[in-house]
């Protein structure tokens, strides 16, 4: 069974991050780069699902420019087997990425896809959702358990008050939360290997894709700074803040 | 470094910044999350060994056909590694690092049957503990004349003596032995760790109590020929020098991690309704502090560079032990220092910052790089 990950370049979890002066966006000069957190968690898996003999190849896909092979090399050196990167320029929505994915897909065939539930970076949450519409692929999002059973798999969803768990046809797709498992760190000699390892590249037209942008960024600010609290004296001083200046009771 | 043709380059190639990033994540969650708990109870947590495994450190110089990643043997590199790995704790970099020192002076000296015999030891799932026993516990220790000694007997050597400051130097099941080959000069020896006449006893010291360090004492301890590294030649100085380098890598991990901190706890800290850092005898001392650091780094750097291309590298790895060990004691007290009384305080890392560095100066034949 063929595993294709997807993996996304995001601004590394422990920066952190400050607007432009302008307002711009993000501002990502000098930033340390990382493989985003629930894309590793899906290589991660995806690995697992090789080293117990139910996948037989993993494929770890990036969308962005020449840097995002620093990515693809990370995945390779947690254990990926080889690497494609579909080469754009500047940000790409999730609708295209979803799209430039599906190309990817019509080309590997891959039996399961494990995308992280969403980056960290634009926090949307739809590309895992949108390539499933676009495929017709069944999907198993929020992902705490996956596990394959023939030409299944059954995905233990994080839902609100609890767990639910659905089987689903392969080929399907499969986007992971926090919880499905704590990613390896990558070994030295395997970073090693990485480096051996193919990597393609793509252009959208490769894939038959046209990169057009729906969305513009207006502006980005930082959040408001949190005022310092205050200590009240008595229960009554509580009530009647909250009554009267905080007015939520 | 990267095989830029620059005159001059610093940047990290793309396999040592992955490796940086490994080695930075593995030291946040396995070694500065457990440091101040085993540095309290004396002990090493009890599956660090094994989850240092995960990194590969040994393997890496190691042969492919002895099981290994064979990679060539990078002093540069593995300054970059004990320096990310200090900066979690130094003790327990020191217990990382160990082992891989071990298998570097192995490939530096040892037959081919000496290195097909050890090597494959260190490539299996479990972490084998092996540590160099080089100090020797005497105020007038001069490294280039140890007092612990072989002799030829028969076959084989008798073995005397006493040693101290050895990592890992209680559960260490191999053992390689500096001492002197009577009448023949400096040499090392491959001691299994059952071997009768071989006495150990962990020490207690002020610093790196998150390794386990030994005493050990060799009473006639008889050994095969085959004991001897090599042909019984070690190029004592050189095996000392990239030591040195670890060593001073491994300050300068420590030394960043207290300037960090203290960048941080002077501009939060506030006195006469401002924040600390915004006096200058505080702030020109966390300045020096940013700038030692880097001179500090960029010398083990050179030395490490020149190691690396088989260049004579013995004055720059001494001008860097002694810069590095003088800094350190001096970032070490700072850190503290800046701190003021909370520095004193167990609560916060400096004071054990403070105590792991003092042993830069005092180390001598471990973390071979």
């Amino acid at each position: 069974m063929k595993v294709l990950v997807a993996v996304k370049r995001v601004v590394d979890y422990n920066v952190k991050v400050r607007a432009k002066a302008d307002g711009s966006d993000v501002d990502l000069n000098n930033v340390k780069m990382a493989i985003n957190p629930f894309c590793e968690i899906a290589v991660e898996e995806a690995v697992r699902l090789k080293e117990a003999g139910v996948a037989t190849e993993v494929v770890a896909v990036s969308i962005g420019d020449k840097s995002c092979q620093e990515q693809i090399r990370t995945a390779l050196a947690l254990g990926a087997d080889r690497g494609i990167q579909v080469e754009t320029e500047g940000s790409v929505e999730p609708l295209v990425v979803a799209k430039l994915l599906k190309g990817v897909v019509e080309k590997e065939q891959p039996q399961l896809v494990i995308l992280g539930k969403q980056s960290i970076d634009g926090d949307n949450n739809q590309t895992g959702q949108m390539l499933g519409a676009l495929t017709g692929m069944a999907q198993g999002t929020f992902a705490s358990e996956v596990a394959v059973d023939g030409d299944k798999v059954n995905v233990t969803r994080e839902i609100d008050g609890g767990l639910q768990t659905v089987g689903l046809n392969l080929p399907a797709i499969v986007t992971t939360d926090l919880r499905l498992n704590e990613p390896r760190y990558a070994s030295l000699p395997n970073i090693m290997k990485a480096k051996k390892k193919p990597l393609d590249v793509f252009t959208p037209a490769d894939l038959g894709v046209e990169v057009t942008s729906h969305l513009t960024t207006l502006k980005v600010e930082p959040p408001a700074e949190r005022q310092a609290g205050i200590k009240v004296e008595s229960v009554a001083d509580l009530v009647d803040k909250l009554k009267n200046e905080a007015k939520v009771i | 470094m990267s095989e830029s043709t620059a005159l001059f380059d610093l940047t990290l190639s793309d396999e040592q910044r992955m490796n940086q990033d490994t080695m930075r994540r593995f030291a946040s969650a396995e070694l500065r999350e457990q440091a101040r708990e085993a540095d309290e109870a004396g002990a090493m947590p009890g599956d660090f060994c094994q989850r240092s495994m995960e990194l590969g450190l040994a393997l890496m110089p190691i042969p492919e056909a002895l099981g290994g990643a064979g990679v060539p043997r990078s002093p540069v590199s593995n300054v970059l590694n004990a320096e990310d790995l200090a900066h979690g704790d130094m003790g327990l970099a020191l217990a990382a690092l160990t082992p891989l020192a071990v298998v570097n002076t192995i490939l530096d000296y040892g037959t081919e049957a000496q290195q097909e015999a050890l090597l494959p030891r260190f490539c299996g799932e479990e972490f084998y503990p092996a540590t160099i026993a080089f100090k020797e516990p005497r105020a007038t220790f001069n490294p280039g004349k140890l007092e612990t000694t072989a002799r030829r007997e028969g076959d084989g050597f008798v073995l005397n003596g006493r040693k101290t400051l050895v990592p890992l130097g209680v559960e260490a099941q191999l053992l390689l032995v500096i001492a002197e080959l009577e009448g023949e000069g400096p040499a090392a020896f491959i001691v299994e760790g059952e071997v009768a006449g071989l006495e150990r006893s962990a020490s207690r010291n002020m610093g790196l109590r998150t390794v386990q360090v030994a005493d050990l004492s060799f009473d006639n301890v008889a050994l095969p020929a085959s004991a001897l590294l090599g042909d019984g030649t070690i190029n004592l100085q050189r095996f000392i020098d990239l030591s040195r380098l670890g060593l001073c890598a491994l300050g300068v991990g420590v030394s960043r991690a207290v300037l960090e901190y203290v960048t941080e706890y002077v501009n939060e800290r506030e006195a006469f309704g401002e924040p600390i850092s915004h006096r200058q005898s505080v702030a020109f001392m966390v300045a020096d502090i940013a700038i030692e650091l880097d001179a500090m780094r960029l010398m083990v750097w050179q030395a490490a560079s020149r190691a690396e291309r088989g260049e004579d590298f013995h004055k720059d790895a001494v001008m860097a032990q002694r810069f590095c060990a003088d800094k350190a004691m001096e970032i070490g007290t700072n850190g503290v220092q800046l701190l003021g009384g909370h520095g004193f305080c167990r609560e916060h890392p400096v004071e054990m910052w403070y105590r792991n560095l003092r042993a830069i100066a005092i180390l001598d034949g471990v973390a071979t790089v």
